[in-house]
Parts: structure tokens; sequence; C-alpha cells
């Protein structure tokens, strides 16, 4: 489809086009009607994401992405990204007024190898296990001491991960276009695989796209430690070997020019994963029944097959010389999770050369039906449990502002500053003896940072 | 799938969000069939004249004008939220949830 234009200045017949070859480069599983020119052949995508959590995790995150257009057909890009986290996490255990001490595996040295290490990170001590009669290793664990009245975190948390991506655009017809491409992401202990492919069609003059996606993912789980028995004690003992996931994801979209200043989508997506899916390092507590100190740390235990499915409604909104995007998201698995997400962004442009994006996002989540902020002793344990607060009920805003700043049709930079806010039930009812005294889901709050480069040529 | 409330002291009870997600379910569901409805019965009314596309050409009326950004909001809710996906795949491409 043609470009065109009712205004006639030159300025604004470049941007015009210049927007038009950044849409056909713009990603994703559902096309918008995407007007064809005579854009740059070659768009260089970056980022930098700081990212700070509160007394928990920090981390930094580059990203780059590069889309060359071969010829009006034909689209190739690839994209590479890494990060590097590092800080407190929780780990599922609650609090006590009692000093509590953890133990989790560190390391594996062949035996006899003389142990000149007393610490490990995050301010955790270095523990021997006796080995296995027989063994030729023997395990080094970390120990360290939650003080009383502290939410518990594992301070030694760290990551780093490496991802690529390689993505493919060919238009078939005038109203037709395939998309593929492949991904794969490395962090010390988890490694992801995964294809997709789409197709879109234009109808109606290229004013509605319908678009079907597909993506295969395969990941392989190897814990540091190993991978626990379920709902077997935290220890510092080597464990299991490696773990497997799969997962399949279709994504069917609409999307619908709905008049001159209103562009809508609306997607169903579908996912279906079968594998390894708790969290090999979170554990539930077993509380005494009457004075609710910690009895024992059990290593959670999640079904290992789920069903996701979401629907997702967006809209862009032409208004002046601004623009508003507000979307809504309802979910829900047979986990038991359901949510809402609504997400508002206005993008003031006073000015062709800046703009101000305000945005807004409310997220609510009920719980999984398997989370227990802890288990009680002397009960049957139940098949299922985890105390990850990611399954619990919550609800979260995101407020953010956005500037940024396009020079000319080639290049664009832009800087995000946005705050996170997570509140959950830190007082549930029914508390047993001194967890009544505790904060059983402490707010999460995070900032992040995120600046932004892109350059067309 | 949980057979053992007994067994814990704080059941995963019918709470004030849980109720809030469901009721907002039913308008979610009608909202998706008015916008399916819309988009389907509106070929003569839907739409625009190929002359009138200018102000969706721009940038910021594309479906995903920063796919970027989007990659990088999808990782850090994927790690702190128990729901992915909607605007495109669910898998999260890391050991990170």
């Amino acid at each position: 489809m043609r470009v065109q234009l009712k205004k006639s200045d030159p300025a604004g017949v470049r941007r015009a086009l210049a927007a038009a070859a950044a849409g056909l480069l713009a990603g994703g599983p559902v096309r918008a009607q995407s007007p064809q020119s005579d854009p740059p052949s070659t768009t260089v995508d970056s980022a930098l994401l700081v990212y700070h959590e509160v007394n928990r995790v920090q981390a930094i995150e580059p990203e780059v992405n590069v889309s060359h257009k071969i010829d009006d057909d034909r689209t190739f890009s690839f994209g590479l990204a890494a990060d590097s986290l590092t800080g407190a996490t929780p780990f599922g255990a609650v609090p006590s007024t009692l000093p509590q001490t953890y133990v989790r595996p560190y390391k594996v040295i062949p035996l006899g190898t003389p142990v000149t290490v007393t610490s490990a990170s995050g301010g955790s001590t270095v523990v021997l296990i006796p080995p296995a009669t027989g063994a030729k290793t023997r395990t080094l664990g970390a120990s360290w001491v939650v003080p009383p009245g502290t939410y518990p975190l594992e301070h030694g948390f760290y990551d780093r991960r490496l991802a690529g991506n390689l993505g493919w655009e060919q238009a078939l017809t005038q109203w037709l276009k395939l998309d593929g491409g492949v991904a794969y992401s490395k962090e010390h202990d988890y490694r992801s695989e995964s294809a997709h492919v789409g197709l879109a069609r234009d109808f109606n003059g290229h004013n509605t796209t319908l678009s079907a996606g597909v993506n295969y993912e395969s990941d392989l789980s190897f814990p540091i430690g190993g991978t626990p028995t379920p709902l077997t004690e935290m220890s510092a003992q080597w464990k299991g070997p490696n773990t497997s996931l799969h997962e399949t994801d279709a994504v069917l979209g609409l999307t619908q020019v709905m008049n001159r200043r209103w562009l809508s989508t609306l997607s169903y997506s579908f996912s279906e994963l079968h594998g390894y899916q708790t969290d090999p390092y979170k554990v539930i507590s077993v509380v005494d029944p009457v004075t609710g100190q910690p009895t024992q740390q059990l290593y959670e235990n999640r079904p290992d097959s789920r069903r996701k499915q979401s629907i997702f409604f967006d809209n862009k909104i032409h208004v002046a010389t601004d623009v508003i995007a507000a979307s809504l998201r309802g979910y829900e698995d047979d986990w038991g999770v359901k949510s809402v997400t609504a997400d508002l962004r206005y993008r003031w442009q006073p000015d062709p050369d800046y703009y101000v994006e305000p945005h807004l996002r409310y997220y609510r989540q009920g719980a999984a039906n398997f989370f227990h902020n802890y288990l009680v002793s002397g009960a049957a344990l139940p098949e299922y449990a985890s105390a990850d607060s990611r399954l619990a009920e919550f609800h979260a805003q995101t407020y953010g502002v956005k500037v940024g700043m396009p020079f000319d049709e080639t290049y664009e930079v832009y800087m995000r500053v946005e705050y996170y806010d997570q509140h959950g039930n830190g007082s549930p009812a029914g508390a047993i003896g001194q967890l009544q005294q505790q904060n059983l889901f402490p707010d999460l709050k995070a900032y992040t940072l995120l600046l932004g480069f892109t350059y067309a040529f | 799938m949980n057979n053992c409330e007994s067994c814990s002291a704080n059941p995963p009870a019918e709470s004030k969000a849980r109720g809030w997600v469901r009721r907002a379910g039913p308008a979610l569901g009608a909202l998706a069939v008015a916008a399916v409805a819309a988009s389907s019965a509106g070929c003569a009314t839907l739409g625009a004249k190929p002359w009138d596309h200018d102000l969706l050409a721009e940038h910021a009326m594309q479906v995903d004008p920063y796919p970027l950004e989007t990659r990088v909001d999808a990782h850090i809710y994927f790690s702190k939220e128990a729901s992915s996906g909607g605007r495109s795949f669910a898998g999260g491409g890391c050991g990170c949830n």
C-alpha cells in the first residue's frame, strides 16, 4: 500500500515517510496495515536498562536489534541482549521471631582438595558437608543467618544471561506476509531455545489485518546444586539431574483501522507447557501449629503442565498531535491464576522534535491454587505447594514517564524512568502464633531507567 | 489440584482481589466480542481511505512502535508476575520465572 498524505509540507512528508519505515520495521505477531514507502534500509535499535529493586535485585541489561530491509518484500533482523543480576531475592521461607540458619549447595570439589574458601557470595559462610562413603567428590554448602523479625532473603543471588535472535519477514503477495525467527538464551543455570513462524493477511484495502503465529520453546534447567526432590528438606547436598520444559504458544490477532485516527488490535493467545516448572531454589516453610515457628524448609513443587490463555485489546488513538495508547489484558491459566492488566500511555507531542509520554499500568492477579504462605506441621503434605510470592494474590502499579527526541527522520534518543510498586497481603487471616507479628508479603518496589537510541540509515 | 486445604493455615480463599478479577472477566469478554463484532461488521463503515492514512503512518501509531522497549518490559513483568503473553508469545525465553 502506498502512503498518501494530506499535508503537503516537505518536513511533514519526510516525517511521515520515516514513520512508515519505522512501522514496517516494528516487529510483533500482529501486523498493522503497514504503509510502504522508500525507507532507510537499515535500522539499529538499542537500549540500556538499569533495574533497581529496593533492598533486593539490581540488574543491567543492554539490548540491540538490527533490522535490514533487503528490498520491498524482505526484511532480515537480528538482536542481542545481555543482562547481569545481583542482590537478594526471597526464596519462600517465612520470617521468625528467632534467628534462622539456612544452608544451600555452593560447590562440588574433588575429595582431598584443600578448602581455603571460608565465605561465599552474599556474606554466607562456607560449610563442609561430610562425603558419602566411597564418594570421589565432596560438596561445600553456603550457610547464612536471617535475624529475628526479618523477611528471609537469599543474598548470594546472581545471574548472567546472554540472548540472541534472528528474524525474517517475507511479503508473499501484496496482501500476505510471512515471518519467522529463532531465539536462544543462556544463563549459568538455564538455557532456552525457540522458533516461531507467523502469517499476516491484509483485507479491506489494508484496513484489516488478520494474523496467526506459533512459537515453540524448549528449555533446559541445570540449577546450581542440582534439581531438588520436591517437598524434601532444604540442604546443602548436591541433588538431581537437569530438567527440561517444552512450551508451545499460539497467537491470533485482528488489527483494524477504525478510522483515520484510531487503530485497534485484538489478540488471543494460548500456551501449553509441559515439563519442569518448579523453581529449584524456592522452599516453603513448615511451621509449628501452635507457635508458628518454622520447623522445616521444604523444596516447593509445582505441576508439570500448565495451560495459559489471554485476551489482549490495544488501541492507538491520534488526538491533535498526540497519541493515546490504551490496552487491556485478561489472563487465566489452569494453575488458578487470573489477572487483569490495564496500560495507558499518553504521548504528548507539543513539538515535532520532542515528546513527553506519561505511563500508567495497573495489574492485579489472584493466587495459584497451590500457593500457601506456609504449611503446618503434622498435616498431610499437599501434592503441590509453593510460597513463591509471584504466585500469590497481589496488585501492582507502574508509574512512568518517557521523554523522546526524534532528530530528523534518521535517529531518536529517549529516556524512560519508571517506578513499580507491588502489594500483597502480608497479614493473612488465620496466621499462626508468631506469624501474626510478621509481614509475610513485603512490598516490592523497583525503579527502572531505560535509555534508548534508534538510528536508521 | 489442592485437596489439602486443612494442612495450610491460609487456604486460598475467595478474596476481594480474586472476586474483582472474576467480575472483570465478563466485562473483558464483552469488550472482546464488541471489538470483534465492530471489526467484522465494519467493512462498510470502518477503515480509512488510502489518502487518509497520514496519521496512521506516524511512528507512534504503529502496533508496536518500540519493540525493544516492549521486550524489556515483557522480561521485567515475566520475572515478577504470574501472567505473560497477550501482545505476543507468552514464553519468557529465560529461567527468571
